[in-house]
């Protein structure tokens, strides 16, 4: 056991009858940043919960620098957490609030001092440190509670959507700092959040969860690049991939609403008329004349954000389609384009959502 | 608050501003003064700055008359609020200061009608000596109606905090089964269960003791009090719980450092309604105490009340009145601040 960072080996957690987390492994290594990405409901709060000690797990070790911390409290395993609701304790200034956790565990009076000040000059929140938190404003509050973990100085931090609470603006600011911060600390760092925003800035490691099952676990381009399955594809990028439904013809070729399409592809599991899902990444799509290799698409409207435009597309099929476009003439509404793509861009997917590599 | 509204830039109209003014009482009322004497607008900040131009200094004498009738109808409104304010609080008062002023009156005195109210031939202490020559004299009373009330608070609240976090925070099973019983015992009138009462407390002995009469008012106490504390419990967020968990406080640290200090509303709640429905409580300290020197006040009070041979010593109930009002007067004035915000929490939630 002289591996370091947490490792999570067949966790399994229901609640009753209900199983919300089915057996997950993850091996997460020591300083690196993690984060868990999901839709709601996807047991990725739970999952931290467990680490955190807050939640019993129903099954399976949790093991954090080489320790089974599976059945000890949540004070000694090591780890600090910040949760979505900053969770300060009202009735304490900043600096009690900061100083609770070391005085629960005993610790010297210099000594906590000497930690709480230093945490506050991090944090910049040192002239703070008198105040309750009902004086503080939302982006305060969160770095107090960033403080009072770090003055516990974990092993392992756990954020739990820890800016969902803030608006647009700080919550940007604070992101950054978060890494700032991960840089330097270097503690290993486990973050849960639905936003792919933030996913995708913090990240070493994304691990993509969907009903309790892991999906994918990956640096953020492998994730976006290389998606295992159609589920990642859609879940990762923003606007989201475009999974279309074709057919394989066979001779490297896929036919889609209609036309064919050449995407060189060594598919041997592949029969001939098999059924497959086609994505491709707005991105991707160039818009071009509509000529005999393009995909002949009409468009339904666009929108202009400044330096793009996407454009809400429909195949001569009816499937809809986003693409990018760059270019600066605008495109209106109910015209037909021609749309292509690069074949190093195909992303073809089974019908059961796997992904044909 | 007049210089944040005199600052503020959504508001530079100055008779926006002068109707403002008078709100704050010495500085406004001074500036509406000098703004009459010199019939026109030259509002000036208290840092002394002229925030008017020019141009509002040749302002209409039509807007002048405005701003006059404006400020009096402030004024009128003020005085009218106060008045009614007044008013309402003599009515309140009233009778507690008739009382205490009669309850100094000279012995013949305490007897005639209370008019006028106070002492007319100075004060004097007949009326409490009188009330201390009832029963086992008045301080032994006191004694024990202290002891019981101050007892039946520190058990109420103790065990309300407990009960009230097990229902709120933990899993059991027949959980709220157990609380809508606990809650349903509100519903059955206590004098209907004295009797039962009366032979539980004879079997163990307690009859005849305060230590039984303090056992049975924190029964009674109890529905309410466990209500409350749950309530107040619910209304905080489990986050601050777990993030103290994390901290490494557990269970008897967790609740006396960090819960505690957030049900306080809840327990000032409690602690008021266990204080004084033990301390004015009559018909159980009548019914499960017999000797003369356990009587707790309620039960003097019947007997000084009920006086001698027909006669009642009108000045010894008013002393007897201010001796059990005055305790119930410091505790509700020393707790009202967290009482007030305990209704509250236990309202929304």
């Amino acid at each position: 056991m002289a591996e370091t960072g947490v490792i999570l080996k067949d966790i399994r957690k229901s609640f009753g009858n209900v199983d919300v987390i089915h057996g997950v492994n993850l091996a997460i290594k020591e300083g690196s940043f993690v984060v868990f990405v999901g839709p709601s409901g996807c047991g990725k709060s739970t999952l931290l919960r467990m680490i955190a000690g807050l939640e019993e797990v129903s099954d399976g070790e949790i093991e954090i620098n080489g320790r089974d911390v599976t059945d000890l409290d949540p004070s000694e395993r090591g780890i600090a957490m910040v949760f979505q609701s900053y969770a300060l304790y009202p009735h304490m200034s900043v600096r009690e609030n900061l100083a609770f956790g070391l005085k629960m565990a005993r610790t010297g009076r210099e000594e906590i001092e000497a930690r709480v000040n230093s945490a506050a000059s991090i944090l910049k929140i040192d002239h703070l440190l008198d105040r309750r938190p009902g004086q503080l404003s939302g982006g305060q509050r969160q770095r107090v509670a960033i403080g009072r973990a770090i003055v516990r100085k974990p092993d392992v931090f756990l954020f739990d959507e820890p800016l969902s609470n803030l608006d647009a603006e700080l919550r940007v600011s604070m992101r950054v700092e978060i890494a700032r911060l991960h840089r330097e600390l270097g503690n290993t760092m486990i973050y849960v959040t639905h936003d792919q925003t933030e996913a995708m800035t913090l990240a070493d490691n994304i691990v993509v969860l969907r009903n309790g099952r892991i999906e994918q676990q990956g640096s953020p381009r492998e994730v976006y690049e290389n998606p295992a399955n159609t589920f990642v594809a859609g879940f990762i990028g923003s606007p989201r991939m475009n999974l279309l439904d074709a057919k394989w013809i066979g001779n490297d070729h896929i036919e889609l609403a209609g036309g064919k399409i050449a995407s060189p592809l060594m598919a041997q599991r592949l029969q001939d008329g098999e059924k497959i899902t086609f994505g491709i990444r707005p991105e991707n799509l160039a818009v071009v004349e509509n000529s005999g290799e393009a995909i002949p698409a009409k468009v339904d409207f666009a929108e202009y954000l400044g330096g793009t435009q996407y454009l809400y597309c429909q195949l001569d099929d009816g499937q809809p389609l986003v693409a990018e476009y760059r270019a600066g003439a605008p495109i209106e509404a109910g015209r037909r384009i021609g749309l292509s793509c690069a074949a190093a861009d195909h992303r073809i997917f089974e019908a059961s959502g796997a992904r044909i590599r | 608050m007049s210089n944040k509204s005199m600052n503020d830039p959504l508001h530079p109209r100055p008779s926006r501003l002068a109707s403002l003014a008078p709100q704050d009482e010495g500085e406004g009322a001074r500036r509406s003064n000098t703004l009459e004497g010199e019939g026109q607008l030259r509002l000036s900040s208290p840092h002394g700055e002229v925030r008017n131009g020019a141009k509002r200094n040749e302002a209409s004498n039509h807007e002048g008359a405005w701003l006059r009738f404006k400020r009096a109808k402030t004024l009128r409104k003020n005085f009218a609020y106060h008045g009614a304010g007044l008013a309402i609080a003599l009515f309140f008062l009233a009778p507690l200061a008739v009382t205490l002023l009669a309850s100094f009156r000279h012995g013949t005195e305490a007897r005639q009608p209370a008019i006028p109210p106070w002492p007319t031939n100075g004060f004097s202490l007949d009326s409490y000596r009188s009330l201390d020559s009832f029963g086992a004299g008045v301080w032994q009373h006191t004694v024990n109606s202290l002891a019981v009330s101050l007892a039946t608070v520190v058990l109420t609240v103790a065990v309300s905090l407990l009960a009230g976090y097990g229902f709120s925070r933990y899993r059991f099973p027949l959980k709220n089964v157990l609380f809508v019983l606990v809650i349903a015992t509100l519903m059955i009138p206590f004098q209907s269960i004295l009797t039962p009462l009366f032979i539980i407390l004879a079997k163990l002995g307690l009859n005849n003791s305060l230590v039984g009469l303090t056992l049975v008012y924190v029964t009674l106490q109890l529905p309410f009090s466990v209500f409350m504390m749950r309530n107040a419990f619910d209304a905080v967020p489990k986050e601050i719980e777990e993030a103290a968990r994390i901290d490494g406080a557990r269970d008897l640290m967790l609740l006396v450092r960090v819960l505690l200090p957030l049900v306080l509303p809840g327990v000032a709640t409690v602690a008021i309604f266990a204080f004084l429905n033990a301390w004015n409580e009559f018909l159980a300290a009548l019914v499960l105490l017999s000797s003369n020197e356990k009587y707790t006040l309620p039960v003097l009070m019947m007997a000084v009340r009920a006086g001698r041979l027909g006669a009642i010593n009108w000045g010894a109930v008013q002393a007897g009145v201010a001796v059990m009002t005055i305790p119930c007067l410091i505790v509700f004035l020393a707790l009202q601040r967290y009482y007030m915000r305990g209704l509250m929490a236990g309202a929304v939630k």
